[in-house]
């Protein structure tokens, strides 16, 4: 019965959500197999291994500690080379992490260093025979792509969200794992670790994107838009060329054929009527809300869901709702 | 600094796309293709290296010299061309019928064309806007055994170290790191540079190698392509503040965005 | 012959040659220019020499400056009769045209002299007057003085008051020699009797001191704005802004030739027409006044951008053509700070137009709407060294606003200016049972006319549904049309207007191709950049088309009866029309879309804006500058609408979509709600039921 790798990573020693997912990914793989052990992978200080215990109760049946007084920062060659030596010592029939900042950094590494076929951004995995199908997302969200993966093992490096962290609890054993390559001779050196600038999340990178256009009538109200981006949590605020012009916001604001292209998992339009040069910067967003009192604005045909109405009133009752779903979790 | 970019030819990212009658791959017909987003930054940090640092401050002393490399069919060629109208000076196309999805084969392709260059930096796009995978540049610098930094969105090179910024989820990093090195970039760090007709010109005469691929075996292969179920039609939900608690079902239960 | 004879020959021979010199360098350095065969079509050019340039038709758009210099136009040829009868007279003094002249003529030329002195006295007086107690705001600016302006007036003053004293004096002397025919000579003779105590030596003075001033003034030409004297006939012969050839078609470039550079960036790869354009400004500054970029507070102003091309060439000409003379003592074109500093030939080596003296934000600040043009008495095309000005930044060096980027890798990919899916662009025609031409060939039939439908009329919103209002009434017409759909792309009309010809000459061709393979014959646009692309400058690549706006064809339609219109009273509507600069002052089409709404409307108050017609203010979007931002000074759409609703209007009428968009953000920005409807969409609403 094959067993199966996973990196669980871990963050200042705590671990990371989408640590549990993969677990949780490697735990449905191997039943799917007929059983066999879930190994997760740790890296970090001396006391990760106490942390990564409750990896146990998402499928994990070993957890390899990887401590060393170095790993207060991420030491992307350590960690590979360990991984590559625990895969090179026993036999997996898969590796999974997941595809985030340091995944994209171990995973193509591991998978060199042990000649493994690697599929990245996987959000459906299957075993079949001798190769493991897995879907995954291309063109940017346009195309389901179903790739077959010949080899074992293989790397499969998984997309954050996309499996369920599912509770599957057993008890864990821990083994302690030296660094397979010395951490002083690693030569990417993390000299400074900076977290994000006072609560401004760049648009680029925002999952949520709440935006201001002239139907919020007057600078002052452009607070209700940054009271909604907050409620989220994790949005940023944007806004349209015609308030950036008039000064309301920065031009780095702007989003728009002239501003920012993005992308974010949600885009919510508010007093934004939608002329040609915005939907340019932001129509590729998975999912538009619209609110605006015209109901003829050209931005409710782009968007998903359009809530007709005044925005002074609507945007401040959005937010209160907001606030109470999130608490909710 | 004798820096390589490795490009890649991918569609422009506005298309509509249809799969093929195949199923496992796209429909090109009426296609336009251009350099990948990521790898046309990569390009011109590259030639932005090689204007400020000119032809001295080369770690090993060499000129400056900025080389582009594709693997694929002869129409990567354009691609090549492009890359050239823009300040490469000189290309090398690693001819295969079809790039594969197998991030390692091409790794090894380009790893075995780059060991030999003598290169002080290696540059890539962070991934590709067809496959998203970012696998090669990574697996490149391994199997040539030099470090490499992922998504940096700030980079500079001085006296044979280099420095860069990646962002993370909600932070930032800065690293430090010594040449010769591979770095792939992310966006925001520079806007590639719109070539003009004397440089578009200049293109059609400079250097353009073609060698065939070594890949290897190719183990990640497309099984079927699929389009993702249709984005419904939007529709206004409802009036008015009272339309608030069914846009929070919709986005939790409906979109999963909330 | 007496001494005074000779010496007098010998002077006017000096002068005469030393201002023969000047004119030998003066072409030389034109001559640095570029090739342009300006001999075609000599009727033409005669047409315009006698109407703008004799008959002064464009000086008169001043009604208080025009009669003024009018005058002293005709005035100065009038009085060079009188010139050339002087100088023989300095040689010969016994000479007169009375000699040569029956006596009626003769009597009737010496009255014009006479009239004419004095009628240029008081217009020169007037002048001085305007210019130093008025002050006219076009007078100032751009850096420029006044002394040049003053020294001419008063020679011009002075030539006519010596004139006259010479006369009168000679009146003294021997009232036989002056007739009743000079009466303002005799006059003068009166005046100064009393004081005159040697008229003899009275009157040979100020012959001498005229003669003087009129070598004097001949020998300051050239270094004054005042060589427009020499020039502005001939530039107005030469010029093409008002015809021969297509009216605001941009110039041919040939991609494919062995240059230096593409495009001009300094006065050597600027034609030599362009050269004379800048030996014939006058720095009037009726272009500056009228240029919606400049009222609004950005930097540019044509008249500027003329002088500066006059003054690098003053500055690199000499170098150029090894004036080894002139370089040594390098002088200042009329003073005003006209050298930018250049002391030694290795500065001048590395000055150049550009850059130097034009900067580029200058350059992208213009909206190509010909309001510059239009104005120019001499018939100067500041448009076009523009153009040219704008084509060198992006064809050789890459440069322009870095919001211009996305428009020109969107256009190369996408075909268009927006990153729209072209798989879209026929979406507004869903269930309006339009054929594609692709359909109807299919079903074995040829449309006669092909609807073109543009950018702005396929994607963006309020532009839809100015497309599906002239389909509408097409419809209702029964006209046998077809459009495009997904084979439509842009012609590549704003990648030329922002000097990007190459990505032009892609798009363009690539459409010619399409348009023939149907073989398409008749073209309507709702769009005048497409329609003056289209029609007017198609034909450099090969495309030749009859392109015809949907306001001329709706207009025809109406005229023929053939729109079904509801015939019920309307209540009185008072509308303004804004004018498109490309229906307006490229294509001359004022009054088709005035006549639509006169006849679609049954009640109809047409008000005008005080700036219109071919003096209408640009709504700001032309010449590329709807893909650019607005960063300095007033908008220009703004003063468009400000002036436009200050008529009292309940409605603003465009025909164009990009003053649609331009006029709509101007209403939305001062918050008036008064509607911006395209005329398709006024006449639209007023067709019969269906």
């Amino acid at each position: 019965m094959p067993n199966v790798l996973v990196f669980a990573e871990t963050r200042a020693n705590t671990l990371r959500k989408v640590a549990l997912e993969v677990t949780s990914a490697a735990r449905a793989l191997v039943d799917s197999l007929g059983g066999g052990e879930v190994h997760a992978l740790v890296a970090g200080t001396p006391g990760v291994a106490s942390v990564a215990e409750k990896l146990g109760e998402y499928g994990a049946d070993v957890v390899i500690a990887v401590e060393h007084a170095a790993f207060a920062q991420f030491d992307r060659e350590a960690v590979s080379a360990s991984i590559a030596a625990r895969a090179g010592a026993q036999s997996y029939r898969a590796i999974v992490l997941g595809f985030s900042a340091q995944g994209r950094d171990v995973g193509p590494r591991v998978a060199a260093k042990l000649d493994a076929p690697i599929a990245a951004d996987v959000t459906d995995i299957r075993a079949s025979g001798d190769s493991v199908v897995v879907k995954h997302p291309a063109y940017a969200n346009k195309v389901i792509v179903s790739l077959e993966v010949k080899g074992a093992p293989c790397v499969l490096s998984v997309r954050p969200s996309a499996f369920v962290a599912t509770a599957s609890p057993r008890t864990v054993r821990t083994e302690a794992m030296a660094p397979a390559s010395d951490p002083s001779a690693s030569r990417v050196v993390v000299k400074e670790v900076i977290e994000g600038g006072k609560g401004r999340i760049d648009l680029g990178e925002a999952p949520v994107i709440v935006s201001g256009g002239r139907g919020l009538k007057a600078p002052e109200n452009f607070k209700l838009v940054e009271e909604l981006a907050a409620a989220f949590g994790n949005a940023a605020v944007g806004a349209t060329r015609a308030v950036t012009d008039d000064g309301w916001r920065p031009h780095s604001d702007q989003i728009g054929q002239t501003g920012r292209q993005v992308s974010p998992q949600l885009y919510v339009a508010v007093g934004i009527s939608g002329a040609i040069q915005h939907l340019a910067g932001m129509r590729t967003s998975k999912t538009i809300v619209a609110i605006n009192k015209d109901k003829e604005a050209p931005i409710f045909k782009v968007a998903d869901y359009g809530i007709v109405g005044d925005v002074l009133e609507v945007v401040p009752a959005l937010t209160n709702a907001v606030r109470a779903a999130k608490a909710g979790h | 600094m004798k820096i390589a970019v490795c490009i890649k030819r991918t569609p422009d990212s506005e298309s509509r796309f249809r799969i093929a009658s195949s199923a496992t791959s796209i429909d090109e017909t009426g296609l336009k293709f251009d350099i990948d987003d990521f790898a046309g930054y990569a390009v011109e940090v590259a030639l932005q290296l090689n204007e400020k640092q000119g032809s001295s401050a080369s770690h090993q002393d060499k000129p400056g010299e900025t080389v582009v490399i594709a693997v694929g069919p002869d129409l990567v060629q354009e691609t090549l061309r492009k890359a050239m109208s823009m300040g490469a000076d000189r290309a090398v196309q690693l001819k295969t019928d079809a790039v594969p999805y197998d991030g390692i084969a091409v790794a090894k392709a380009l790893a075995a064309e780059l060991k030999t260059g003598g290169f002080d930096l290696v540059l890539f796009g962070k991934h590709a806007f067809d496959t998203s995978f970012g696998v090669v540049g990574t697996a490149t610098a391994e199997l040539m055994g030099i470090p490499c930094v992922t998504a940096a969105s700030s980079l500079e090179i001085s006296g044979g170290r280099g420095k860069a910024r990646r962002e993370l989820e909600g932070a930032a990093e800065i690293v430090d790191f010594p040449l010769p090195a591979a770095v792939t970039i992310d966006e925001g760090i520079a806007r590639p540079r719109y070539p003009s007709l004397k440089n578009i010109m200049a293109a059609k005469k400079k250097p353009l190698e073609v060698k065939p691929a070594q890949l290897g075996q190719t183990r990640v292969t497309v099984k079927s392509m699929e389009l993702p179920p249709d984005r419904p039609a939007g529709r206004i939900i409802g009036e008015g503040v009272a339309a608030v608690p069914e846009l929070i079902r919709l986005l939790q239960t409906e979109a999963k965005v909330l | 012959m007496s001494a005074s004879n000779g010496l007098f020959l010998v002077i006017a021979v000096i002068g005469a040659g030393f201002f023969a010199l000047n004119v030998e360098r003066l072409v030389t350095y034109m001559r640095l220019g570029q090739p342009d065969p300006r001999t075609d079509h000599p009727l033409v050019r005669i047409k315009n020499l006698l109407t703008i340039g004799i008959g002064q038709s464009k000086i008169f758009r001043d009604s208080v400056a025009g009669p003024m210099h009018a005058l002293i136009f005709w005035g100065f040829m009038v009085l060079t009769a009188g010139t050339v009868e002087i100088m023989i007279q300095g040689v010969f003094s016994k000479f007169s045209f009375a000699q040569i002249l029956p006596d009626p003529i003769y009597k009737l030329y010496a009255f014009s002299q006479d009239v004419f002195a004095v009628l240029v006295i008081a217009a020169v007086a007037f002048a001085l007057y305007r210019r130093l107690v008025v002050h006219p705001r076009r007078l100032e600016g751009d850096n420029l003085e006044h002394t040049d302006a003053l020294i001419i007036l008063s020679m011009i003053g002075g030539l006519m008051v010596t004139l006259l004293l010479a006369n009168g004096c000679s009146y003294l002397v021997d009232p036989a020699s002056v007739g009743p025919e000079k009466p303002a000579s005799r006059l003068v003779a009166a005046a100064i009797a009393p004081i005159s105590a040697h008229p003899a030596l009275g009157a040979s003075t100020f012959f001498w001191m005229h003669a003087l001033l009129i070598l004097t003034f001949l020998n300051y030409l050239p270094y004054s704005k005042h060589l427009h004297v020499v020039t502005s006939l001939i530039n107005v012969y030469l010029s093409n802004t008002s015809g021969p050839g297509t009216i605001g078609a941009m110039r041919p470039m040939d991609l494919e030739a062995d240059v230096e550079a593409f495009g001009a960036a300094d006065v050597q790869q600027l034609t030599w027409k362009n050269l004379l354009d800048g030996y014939s400004c006058t720095e009037c500054g009726r272009c500056t006044a009228a240029c919606p970029a400049n009222i609004t507070g950005k930097p540019l102003s044509p008249r500027k951008i003329v002088v500066n091309t006059r003054q690098r060439l003053m500055e690199e000409g000499p170098l150029a053509s090894g004036d080894r003379m002139e370089f040594s003592h390098p002088h200042l074109v009329h003073g005003e700070g006209a050298d930018a500093g250049a002391t030694t030939a290795k500065d001048v080596a590395e000055h150049r137009l550009l850059d130097t003296y034009i900067t580029d934000e200058e350059l992208w600040a213009c909206t190509s709407c010909r309001a510059c043009v239009q104005e120019c008495p001499v018939s100067i095309d500041q448009l076009d060294i523009i153009n040219e000005m704008r084509r060198y930044l992006v064809l050789s060096e890459s440069r322009f606003p870095e919001e211009v980027q996305p428009a020109f890798e969107s256009l190369e990919r996408n075909g268009s200016p927006w990153a729209f899916n072209p798989a879209d662009r026929a979406d507004w025609a869903q269930g309006l049972d339009i054929p594609t031409m692709a359909e109807a060939v299919e079903q074995g039939r040829r449309p006669d006319i092909l609807f073109w439908v543009g950018c702005m009329g396929s994607f963006d919103d309020r532009a839809k549904k100015i497309t599906v209002a002239f389909a509408r009434i097409l419809k209702a017409c029964s006209i046998d049309f077809a459009i495009l759909g997904q084979e439509e792309h842009c012609h590549g009309d704003p990648a030329r207007r922002m000097g990007n010809e190459y990505l032009y000459q892609m798009l363009a061709k690539d459409t010619i191709g399409t348009l023939d393979r149907y073989e398409v014959k008749t073209i309507v646009t709702s769009c005048p950049h497409c329609f003056h692309q289209l029609g007017n400058e198609f034909p450099q690549l090969g495309g030749n088309y009859e392109v015809i706006h949907h306001s001329t064809f709706i207009e025809r339609l109406l005229q023929d009866e053939r729109v079904p219109l509801q015939s019920e009273e309307g209540k009185r509507l008072t509308v303004a029309y804004h004018d498109s600069c490309y229906l307006g002052r490229y294509n001359e089409i004022y009054d088709a879309p005035r006549e639509t709404l006169r006849r679609a409307l049954p009640v109809v108050n047409l008000v005008e804006p005080p700036r219109t017609k071919d003096r209408g203010l640009c709504c700001g979007a032309g010449g590329g500058r709807m893909f650019m931002e607005e960063r300095t000074g007033k908008r220009i759409n703004i003063e468009r609408t400000e002036e436009l609703l200050a008529t009292g209007a309940e409605t603003i009428a465009v025909a164009c979509p990009f003053c649609m968009t331009m006029m709509s953000d101007g209403v939305k920005a001062i918050n008036s709600d008064v509607p911006v409807l395209d005329i398709a969409e006024v006449v639209a609403t007023q067709l019969a039921h269906e």
